[in-house]
C-alpha cells in the first residue's frame, strides 16, 4: 500500500461524516465544550443547530449531561480534545456512561502527541490506557480519512460507548474510500516474514516508513494496523507473530498500559516471542514540532527501524545460546 | 497605602505594556504557534502587576515572602513569559524559543522550568484552584504575601471556578485576588452565545467575594484597584477587568480568529505597524 499526503486531518473527516450521518439518522445529538472549531464538530452545529449543544468550557458537565440525554437510549456524540474527554470527564465516562452502557460516543481530537506543539496539558498521552481499561468501552483509532469515516459509522451503529481518537494535523492517506473496517478488526498493511510491527493511528505511517528502510537491509517487516484497540484483533496478531517470530509495538502514547502492554500479555499467554514496545517511557513529553518530538521520544520511523533491528539481533543471539527455544 | 500613580509612572507602565505586546506578537510569529490575542488584551494588566503591584524579586525568584501569580488562563502564556523576561527573570532572547524542542517556554506554563512560574496551567480552571491552595498555605503560615490569579471569562464556565469561589469565601482568603480578563470572547465565539455568564459580578458577590469592575486598559485604574484589593483583608477579591481581546492590533481586536493563530510574515508586519499606530 502506498501513502499519499493527506489534505485534511482525521478530525475533519470524522466531523464531515458526523454531518452526513446526521442527515440519514435524525435522532442522534452532538455535545461539545467550546472546542467546536478545533474538533470540527461545529460542522454538525451549522447543519443541525437544534441537535448541537455547546456546553461551554465545562467538560465534566458536558459528559454527564450527554449521559442524561443518552439515558433513554438516544445516541450522543461528545467532542473535545482527547486529554479533556478522557481525564476531566473520566468519572462521568466510567460510572455514568460505561457502567450503564449508554450510547455515548467520545469524539476525541488531538490524540496523543498530535498536539505536540501545545505542550503536556494538551497532549492525550494516557487516553488509550484510560479508555481501554473501562469495561463496556470500545476504542477505535483511525489512521486516515477513510478509516475515520468508517470509525464514525462504527461508533454510531455499535451499541454502547465508543471512543474514537483523532489527530490534529493532516498526515497521510493509505486506504481507498469505502474500505471496510469492523469492530475488533485489523489490517495487514504490509506483509513480511521477519518481524511484526503493530501500531495504530499516526504511528502506522512511521511503521510503514520504518519497514521501507528495513527492506533495504533485507529485513521484511509485516506491518499491522490495529485500528480497533478494544476489542483488539489478537487472532491477527498471533497469526502474524507465529509467522515472523518477533513483535514490535510502536504507539503515540505512554509505553505503559497501551497497545504494547495489551499485546505483550496476549503473546505471553499464547505465543511468547522476542518483544519490544515503543512509546513514552514513563515520562511526559514537551512542546515542539511533531516530527522532532516523536523522534526524541522514540517512536519515529528511524527509532522503529532501530528497535526492529535490535530485536532481531537479540533473537539471533538467543538462538545461538539456546537453540531449543528457537523458532 | 493607596498611592495614586504619577502621570510619569503611568506612562512608563504603558510603555512596558507596549513592549509586552510587541514581544507577544513577535514570539508567536517566530514559533508559528501560540495565542496572541488573549495576551494583547491582558498586557496592561500584566504590566501593572509585574512592574508595579507584585512584590517580587527577579534576582531571588524563590524569595519566601514574594507574591505569587498564577496564570490560570494558561494559554495566554506568551504574555506571562514576556512579562517575566522584561522584568528580568530570564533573558529576553529566550522568548524566541517558545514552543521549540528543549525550550523552557512550554506551550502552556509549567512550574519549575522557568523562574517566576508558580504553577502549571493550561487546563482551564485548574490554576484558580491552585491559587486557592497557595492562599490557604499563606494564611496557615500567617505569611505576608498575596496570591494573584488571572482568569479568562470563558474559563469561568468551568464548575471548578465556582467550587474554588466557595472554598475561598469559606476560608475568608483575604490574601487572594482573582482578575477576570473580561474580553467577552472564548474559543467558539462570544461568551454570551457560548455560555452566558452575566451577571458575573453578582455571581462572585453571591459567593461572598468583594468585587471591583474596571477598565482593563486604564493603567491608573488597574493599579489603584489592585492596591485596594490588596488592602481589603476580609475575604477574597475579584477584579472584573473589561478588556478588548487583541488590543493594539486592529485586525486582531474583538474577534476569535486570532485566539490561537500564528501570523504569516505579511500579517506579522502589518500587526507591528498597527501596534505602533495604536498608541497602546
Ligand atoms: C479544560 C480546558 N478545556 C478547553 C481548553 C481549550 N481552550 C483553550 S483557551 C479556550 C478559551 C478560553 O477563553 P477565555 O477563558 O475567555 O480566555 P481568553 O478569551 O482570555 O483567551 C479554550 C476552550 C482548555 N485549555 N482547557
Ligand atoms: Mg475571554
Amino acid at each position: 500500500m502506498s501513502l499519499t499526503k493527506a489534505k485534511a486531518a482525521t478530525r475533519r473527516a470524522f466531523g464531515e461524516r458526523v454531518v452526513e450521518l446526521g442527515k440519514i439518522h435524525p435522532d442522534f445529538v452532538v455535545f461539545e465544550s467550546d472546542l467546536g472549531k478545533s474538533s470540527q464538530s461545529n460542522l454538525f452545529g451549522d447543519a443541525f443547530p437544534n441537535r448541537y449543544f455547546n456546553m461551554g468550557i465545562a467538560e465534566l458537565n458536558t459528559m454527564a449531561a450527554a449521559a442524561g440525554m443518552a439515558a433513554g437510549g438516544r445516541t450522543a456524540f461528545v467532542a473535545s480534545y482527547s486529554v479533556f474527554l478522557t481525564m476531566r470527564a473520566l468519572e462521568a465516562v466510567r460510572s455514568f456512561v460505561c457502567y450503564p452502557k449508554l450510547n455515548v460516543k467520545l469524539y476525541a481530537s488531538h490524540g496523543g502527541l498530535t498536539a505536540a506543539i501545545d505542550g503536556v496539558s494538551h497532549q492525550g498521552t494516557e487516553d488509550i490506557a484510560f479508555m481501554t481499561t473501562l469495561p463496556n468501552m470500545k476504542v477505535l483509532v483511525p489512521a486516515d480519512s477513510a478509516a475515520a469515516r468508517a470509525a464514525c459509522d462504527l461508533a454510531l451503529e455499535t451499541p454502547g460507548p465508543v471512543f474514537v481518537r483523532l489527530m490534529r494535523d493532516p498526515l497521510y492517506e493509505i486506504y481507498e474510500p469505502g474500505e471496510k473496517f469492523v469492530i475488533g478488526g485489523s489490517k495487514v498493511v504490509r506483509p513480511g516474514a521477519d518481524i511484526t510491527i503493530a501500531s495504530y493511528g499516526d504511528i502506522l505511517f512511521q511503521s510503514l516508513m520504518a519497514a521501507d528502510d528495513l527492506a533495504k537491509k533485507g529485513i521484511e517487516a509485516e506491518v499491522l494496523d490495529l485500528y480497533s484497540l478494544k476489542p483488539v484483533d489478537t487472532a491477527a496478531v498471533l497469526a502474524s507473530v507465529r509467522k515472523t517470530g518477533a513483535l514490535l509495538v510502536a504507539e503515540n502514547h505512554q509505553a505503559r498500559n497501551g497497545l504494547g502492554y495489551e499485546l505483550a500479555v496476549c503473546c505471553l499467554k499464547n505465543c511468547p516471542v522476542p518483544f519490544d514496545n515503543l512509546g513514552l517511557q514513563d515520562t511526559f513529553a514537551e512542546s515542539g514540532d511533531y516530527g522532532l518530538i516523536i523522534d526524541k521520544y522514540g517512536f519515529s520511523a528511524a527509532k522503529i527501524a532501530e528497535a526492529a533491528e535490535r530485536l532481531l539481533r537479540e533473537r539471533r543471539t538467543e538462538e545461538i545460546h539456546s537453540p531449543a527455544l528457537g523458532g | 497605602m493607596n498611592t495614586a500613580l504619577s502621570n510619569q509612572r503611568a506612562a512608563e507602565l504603558a510603555a512596558i505594556a507596549h513592549q509586552i505586546r510587541f514581544h507577544v506578537i513577535d514570539m508567536v510569529y517566530k514559533a508559528q504557534s501560540g495565542h496572541i490575542s488573549p495576551g494583547l488584551g491582558s498586557a496592561d494588566i500584566m504590566a501593572s502587576l509585574f512592574f508595579e503591584v507584585l512584590r517580587i524579586d527577579p534576582q531571588n525568584p524563590k524569595w519566601a515572602d514574594r507574591d505569587r501569580f498564577v496564570l490560570s488562563k494558561g494559554h495566554s502564556c506568551p504574555v506571562l513569559y514576556t512579562s517575566l523576561a522584561l522584568r528580568g527573570f530570564f533573558p529576553v532572547a529566550e522568548l524566541d524559543t517558545l514552543r521549540k524542542l528543549g525550550s523552557r517556554l512550554q506551550g502552556h506554563p509549567i512550574a519549575g522550568y522557568l523562574p517566576g512560574i508558580e504553577a502549571a496551567s493550561g487546563s482551564l480552571g485548574m490554576g484558580a484552584s491552585q491559587a486557592v491552595g497557595m492562599a490557604l498555605e499563606g494564611r496557615m503560615l500567617g505569611a505576608k504575601y498575596d496570591i494573584w490569579a488571572l482568569l479568562g471569562d470563558g474559563e469561568t464556565n468551568e464548575g471548578l471556578i465556582w467550587e474554588t469561589a466557595m472554598a475561598a469565601a469559606k476560608y475568608k482568603l483575604g490574601n487572594l485576588v482573582f482578575i477576570v480578563d473580561r474580553n467577552g470572547l472564548q474559543t467558539d465565539g462570544a461568551c454570551d452565545t457560548v455560555m452566558p455568564t452575566e451577571p458575573l459580578d453578582k455571581k462572585f458577590e453571591a459567593f461572598n467575594w468583594k468585587v471591583f469592575k474596571i477598565d482593563g486598559h486604564n493603567i491608573p485604574e488597574i493599579v489603584a484597584t489592585m492596591q485596594a484589593a490588596r488592602e481589603y483583608r476580609e475575604g477574597p477579591v475579584c477584579i472584573i477587568a473589561k478588556t478588548t481581546k487583541g488590543k493594539g492590533v486592529r485586525f486582531m481586536e474583538n474577534t476569535t480568529e486570532w485566539h490561537a493563530k500564528a501570523p504569516n510574515t505579511e500579517q506579522y508586519q502589518r500587526a507591528l505597524v498597527e501596534l505602533e499606530e495604536s498608541g497602546v
